[in-house]
């Protein structure tokens, strides 16, 4: 986009007086506070991490002044006090984040020092993954343009995060779908102690992006009060008037060290310390306060006393906070899933058709769209024509619901999961599912945004949780090879805040996704590809079944011995016990159907009846979810066991392409009954 | 006869140093020296011809005494006042915005019917953009004290002979 004119609404000589009245005061409030943060570490009542802002005053104190609370939406970065406290946040608020109180709007204590967030205004609450929140402010954008909001995402940042690919993948998204959001480049220079010449060649990060379409950059000093107001009015306007995306990038100098941390002593020079010194913006707006004889000096230094005690108030008052309660520990993790009225153990006595496993999750999806018009899609291979991803599970949902709430995703499956994120920030009522990458095998790149949703929940205090349902396409028998055969929930479990699901029948993937779509939170979708058409997976379907979670199925009653599967191996198992019993053994098959929340119960009380237990999963033994099921077995129920606890799964190698391969890796009935013949002689 | 300023920080270094030899150039005591940093829209009025001395700060701003004189300066007429800006930058540092204080200030000045006088060739230098350069030529005097600071007497001195010309 062309260079556009910046006009110059703010001047020292015609904004009025009341206004520059209270920049400064903000200014002063801010940098006392600043300075004020290292003094917490010194006597031990927190703040251990403080990330200075001082040189960054004119774009914090203008970003901050643009933001319109509960309309607009702003993700502030850990150097962001100025911001925060110009968008209306109270001294004695940023206290209590920097002490980390019980009271901190924020998260309570539970996240780091120096993130201020307010989530009920739409200060929202950001990862300490620098850049994260870029993809969090377009999702929320997309909602903004969606639902024809008349407001603006911002997304404030520093110059090195742009050396993230999620943040390109952030600004090339908002350039496409023409989304009224700002991302703030508060260039410093530095990233931590990496000068920006090693970041990427352009000294001005954003000429990066001038090929860009539709995106607007904006150049200004970050430093000057009046240039950043103007700069950041410009932003609104355009952003508001024509929903497209800025890039401001405001010049900024970090007078002191990227953090406590840090000793910039180490790799600035004298000469460049001062230098940025003599740039103090503070000081600056100060003397052309007088200059241009709009206060005089005895007037600034009025707010300047009122200012101290305010701040000496506000550290009273949030000393005498509490702080957080040890027992709290476990609320927030995940907000509680909606519990099936008419189908509470998840099980039904439907007769008629049955259809297959893709068939349920199709006519799921679409019910759901139905239900609730605030559903969204979106993933790699949604929507073109008559293909409805990639393995056709969401076929005709574009047709019938449109591409505004059913759509392609650029190849960046990061996005795809963070902009899920973002979006659901904007109400409670949006519910998201997303085709988390075209194979559970490719998810990886979007593990940052998966980790980050995951505590979401519990580091807001409860204030946010992004409502998202990932379906991913898992596991083997395809002979797809690596990136189209492995599993990878033994990597998933260990991460608290998300369920997951693995069903391995059609009338269990339907309730579950339907579960799973109605519940706040977020919940990992697995499903077991190879069993999409496979017959043995097909059940009748009750139209409105739901399934809960942390609901196990017995699918086979038996006594001599437990098996407790999930996914593909669920119908191994049903086939090895069917094979045992022709030699006299009992065999009880539990499918998990959702690993998190995990029926213990059903797993102990089953072993009490069979004294014995074999654990089969499609993923790797080692490292496997089975070791922590067999870990359960060993802490509960040891006192009934009448032999190990075993576990089949695949070898601790990937999955190879050739078909011999996969049968060599991959468990199967022979290497089921196998085991289970051992452990019935035990 | 016109009266003639030299106006640079005096509390800077490399800019004070190179300000004072075009002072001396143009003969000892003949042009008053003035302090960017304290200088008033009065004094500024007062001189017919004035020597800027500009060095470009971060990527591509006026240093901070002089951003904060550009209010009064936007106010100015300055119809029949002659000006030369000679300016410190970094080519292999900041070679996106090389000397832009030149051209920053020069455009200024000339909004409000200032006169620029003392173009220089850009030959010689080694940058990928500035602000400074129009139809070919720097709007004023680049002197780059990082890089090639063994050619500043000579540039110096080759310019003010040019100045010559206009400042009498």
């Amino acid at each position: 986009m062309k260079n556009l004119e910046v006009p110059k609404i703010y001047s020292i000589k015609s904004t009025e007086k009341e206004t520059l009245g209270k920049w400064f005061r903000l200014m002063t409030i801010g940098r006392a506070i600043d300075e004020k943060a290292p003094n917490y570490l010194k006597q031990a009542i927190g703040w251990s991490y403080h990330a200075p802002y001082a040189g960054h005053d004119g774009i914090q104190l203008a970003v901050g002044q643009y933001f319109e609370k509960n309309k607009d939406h702003i993700f502030l970065y850990y150097r962001d006090m100025l911001t925060a406290l110009s968008s209306g946040l109270e001294p004695e608020e940023i206290i209590l984040n920097g002490i980390s109180k019980a009271t901190d709007p924020s998260s309570g204590g539970r996240h780091m020092s120096n993130h201020f967030a307010k989530p009920e205004w739409n200060i929202h609450n950001v990862s300490s993954l620098t850049g994260n929140h870029t993809l969090h402010a377009v999702g929320v954008a997309r909602a903004i343009k969606y639902y024809g909001e008349k407001a603006v995402a911002i997304s404030s940042q520093g110059e090195s995060s742009l050396s993230e690919g999620f943040v390109y993948e952030a600004i090339n998204g908002a350039d496409k779908e023409k989304l009224p959001v700002i991302f703030v480049i508060q260039d410093n220079g530095y990233g931590i102690s990496v000068p920006k010449k090693d970041q990427t060649a352009n000294r001005k990060v954003a000429n990066n992006f001038t090929g860009f379409k539709n995106i607007r950059i904006i150049h200004c000093n970050g430093k000057d009060v009046f240039d950043s107001m103007n700069a950041m009015a410009e932003a609104k306007r355009f952003a508001l008037d024509e929903s497209l995306p800025v890039l401001l990038q405001a010049n900024c100098i970090r007078i002191q060290s990227h953090s406590n941390s840090d000793k910039h002593e180490l790799y600035r020079s004298e000469t460049e310390r001062n230098y940025v010194i003599e740039y103090d913006p503070l000081a600056k707006f100060r003397r052309l306060l007088i200059r241009y004889k709009r206060f005089t000096g005895e007037e600034l230094h009025e707010i300047e006393e009122s200012v101290k005690k305010e701040v000496k108030a506000a550290h009273r008052a949030a000393l005498k906070a509490p702080d957080p309660d040890p027992s709290t520990i476990y609320d927030f993790v995940i907000p509680d899933p909606v519990k099936p009225k008419k189908y509470p153990e998840g099980v039904h006595n439907e007769k008629g058709e049955k259809i297959k496993l893709i068939t349920a999750l199709n006519e799921t999806l679409k019910a759901e769209f139905r239900h609730n018009p605030d559903t969204f899609i979106w993933g790699q291979d949604m929507s073109n024509k008559d293909k409805g991803g990639i393995f056709n599970v969401s076929k005709g949902l574009q047709q019938e619901f449109g591409p505004k709430r059913v759509f392609n995703a650029p190849i960046a499956e990061d996005f795809i999961m963070g902009t899920a994120n973002g979006m659901s920030r904007y109400n409670e009522k949006i519910r998201i599912v997303v085709e988390g990458a075209e194979f559970a095998d490719y998810f990886w790149p979007a593990m940052e945004q998966y980790v980050d949703s995951s505590h979401d929940y519990w580091r807001s205090n409860g204030k946010f949780t992004p409502n998202v349902t990932i379906r991913l396409a898992s596991g083997g028998y395809i002979g797809g090879g690596l990136y189209h055969s492995q599993n990878i929930e033994g990597a998933l479990v260990s991460i608290p805040g998300v369920r997951i699901a693995y069903p391995s029948f059609a009338d269990d993937a339907a309730g579950l996704l339907r579960t799973a779509i109605r519940s706040r939170g977020l919940t990992m979708f697995m499903e077991p590809k190879a069993l999409y058409q496979d017959p043995r997976a097909a059940t009748v379907v009750p139209d409105d079944f739901e399934v809960p979670f942390g609901k196990a199925r017995i699918r086979r009653e038996g006594s001599g011995l437990t098996v407790v599967t999930y996914g593909n191996t669920t119908h191994m198992c049903i086939e090895a016990a069917i094979e045992l019993e022709k030699e006299g053994f009992s065999i009880e098959v539990i499918d998990l159907r959702s690993l998190i929340p995990l029926d213990r119960e059903a797993i102990i009380n089953s072993i009490k009846k069979t004294n014995k237990a074999l654990v089969v999963h499609e993923d790797k033994v080692h490292g496997g979810f089975g070791g922590e099921i067999a870990s359960i077995i060993m802490e509960d129920a040891f006192e009934w066991l009448d032999g190990p606890v075993r576990r089949v799964g695949s070898t601790f190698t990937p999955v190879g392409f050739h078909r011999i391969l996969e049968r060599a890796i991959l468990p199967n009935t022979e290497k089921i009954v196998s085991a289970a013949r051992d452990l019935l002689n035990y | 006869m016109s009266k003639t300023c030299i106006i640079y920080s005096f509390n800077s270094n490399k800019t004070r140093l190179v300000a004072e030899i075009i002072a001396d150039a143009f003969g000892k005591g003949k042009i008053e020296k003035v302090n960017a940093e304290t200088i008033t829209e009065e004094q500024f009025l007062s001189f017919d011809n004035m020597i800027l001395g500009v060095p470009t700060w971060f990527d591509g701003e006026l240093p901070n005494y002089w951003s904060e004189f550009v209010p009064a300066l936007e106010d100015l007429d300055l119809q029949g006042k002659t000006f030369a800006i000679f300016g410190l930058g970094d080519q292999e540092g900041y070679p996106e915005n090389f000397v832009d204080g030149i051209g920053i200030l020069a455009k200024l000045l000339e909004e409000r019917g200032g006169r620029i006088v003392g173009e220089t060739s850009t030959e010689g230098y080694t940058f990928e953009s500035s602000a400074a350069v129009r139809d070919g030529k720097f709007l004023g005097l680049a002197l780059d004290q990082e890089n090639q600071a063994r050619l500043t007497n000579d540039r110096v001195k080759k310019w003010v002979e040019s100045l010559h010309n206009f400042i009498k």
